[in-house]
């Protein structure tokens, strides 16, 4: 006998979202550091910092923690993202 | 932090249209490789949820499908009454436990929760949901013998439900959005009932700020049940020792920062320390006291790295002596105990909410 049952799931599909422009390069630009805040972060960001300005020629490294590692980062945070060519929003245990 | 009440619409004259997509499956079987290929399921067989089954949850509790229960905060996912009752007939739920199942997630949802980081951490906590008032006993959940081990129907499936919305509806699976490490069994269901007949204290609800009589649920981001031991002693004192132990062993092990515990009196130990006096607020005092360390006591158990230039700072398990949770269950019989340790610190809160399932009840003040 013909079961009928109904999807369980959110039936949701990601909401469109456009793709910030792609950086050809990284010399001279500046790039942000989003860190959750975790112990593993500083050396981690602090190794990614010295290969972005020897490796790749990057000019500025901005450093930003969120002030709690599981919530996403205060608001004022992600405004600044627009004043960086690109962002590296990293998760470290 | 505070109670949250769940209002609810009239009940419909019409029958709203259920929106979710429909399957025609062959038999049961066909139904089970369904969801389980689709990743629908914790991994055990679910209830073929059927459009007469969920209407039915949905009429009892007097919610229209579209009913928001609330919105995921980061992925701004909208949580309706209609995708959440297909998800409780799944777990096993009648219409009278689908009430519970809304209201928990309701109260999950709050903003002091933190639902996607306590659902996403690598530390692998569970909903731990605790009923109160007289649905406890409409729906038979159990407060006794095994009570933090599913042994009931209605506590079974009400935590089910809870995990099954979370996987189907906020993508909660296992290396999606759950990134537990170790997680622990309490994720297949981690719900109790507390016994309100057989103790002299006020309900949880009550001390959270519900009136007594209102159903409630407390749902809490927490870790696996440590159960400890003392038949030795009717001391209210030496029995919330242990208790204390346990809470200080945790911040060492696991996490030294302040939040809500819950702990667990069966009726043994609970009898000893009701005959001295002491009332629910009694046990928070003394616990906030007495369940606190010294940060260079990480040194004895491994962690001297992460102590620094901080060794005399004191860590009390509890931020208040209010954020104790102190529930009154478990069989009749045995010096046992348990302290239920929180995710991570304070950075979710417990949440109370009210069941306002009950569209016959009449107003206050009548």
């Amino acid at each position: 006998m013909t079961i009928r049952v109904l999807d369980p799931s959110n039936e949701r599909h990601a909401a469109d979202a456009q793709l910030a422009e792609r950086a050809v390069s990284l010399r001279g630009k500046t790039v942000g550091f989003i860190s959750n805040g975790k112990e593993g972060t500083k050396s981690y960001f602090k190794h990614l910092e010295r290969m972005l300005r020897e490796e790749l020629g990057v000019a500025d490294v901005v450093w930003r923690t969120k002030s709690n590692y599981s919530a996403p980062a205060e608001a004022e945070i992600v405004d600044e993202i627009k004043k960086w060519h690109a962002v590296v929003a990293g998760v470290g245990d | 932090m505070g109670p949250q009440i769940v209002t609810t619409h009239e009940q419909p004259t019409s029958k709203p249209p259920l929106t979710s997509k429909v399957y025609d499956v062959a038999d049961f079987a066909a139904a089970q490789e369904l969801f389980h290929s689709n990743g629908w399921t914790d991994g055990l067989p679910v209830v073929p949820p059927t459009r007469p089954a969920v209407e039915a949850c949905l009429q009892w509790a007097a919610m229209a499908p579209d009913q928001l229960l609330g919105v995921e905060p980061v992925r701004e996912q909208p949580i309706t009454a209609e995708k959440v009752a297909i998800n409780a007939v799944m777990a096993g739920c009648l219409p009278m436990h689908f009430p519970v199942v809304a209201t928990a997630l309701h109260a999950m949802l709050q903003e002091e929760y933190l639902l996607h980081g306590v659902t996403s951490s690598t530390g692998g906590c569970a909903a731990l949901i605790v009923i109160n008032g007289p649905i406890r006993l409409e729906i038979g959940a159990n407060a006794t013998f095994n009570a933090l081990g599913n042994s009931d129907r209605a506590t079974s499936v009400v935590g089910r439900a809870v995990r099954l919305a979370l996987i189907n509806l906020m993508d909660v699976r296992p290396g999606g959005i759950d990134r537990s490490t170790l997680g622990h069994p309490g994720k297949f269901s981690y719900c109790l009932a507390e016994d309100e007949e057989d103790t002299t204290w006020e309900p949880l609800s009550v001390v959270r700020g519900l009136p007594l009589g209102a159903s409630a649920v407390t749902v809490m981001a927490a870790m696996a049940p440590r159960q400890i031991m003392n038949e030795w002693t009717t001391d209210p004192k030496e029995i919330l020792e242990t208790f204390a132990a346990e809470m200080r062993a945790n911040q060492l092990n696991y996490s030294i920062y302040g939040g809500n515990y819950a702990i667990i009196i069966p009726k043994q130990l609970r009898e000893h320390i009701q005959a001295a006096g002491w009332k629910k607020r009694d046990i928070g005092e003394f616990l906030y006291e007495r369940a606190r360390v010294r940060r260079g006591d990480w040194a004895t158990v491994g962690k001297g790295s992460v102590v620094r230039d901080r060794a005399d700072r004191i860590h009390p398990a509890l931020q208040s002596p209010d954020h104790l949770l102190v529930v009154a269950a478990g069989g009749p019989a045995g010096g046992f105990g348990a302290v239920i340790a929180p995710w991570m610190g304070s950075k979710t809160k417990a949440v109370t909410a009210a069941i306002g399932a009950c569209v016959d009840c009449a107003p206050p003040n009548t």
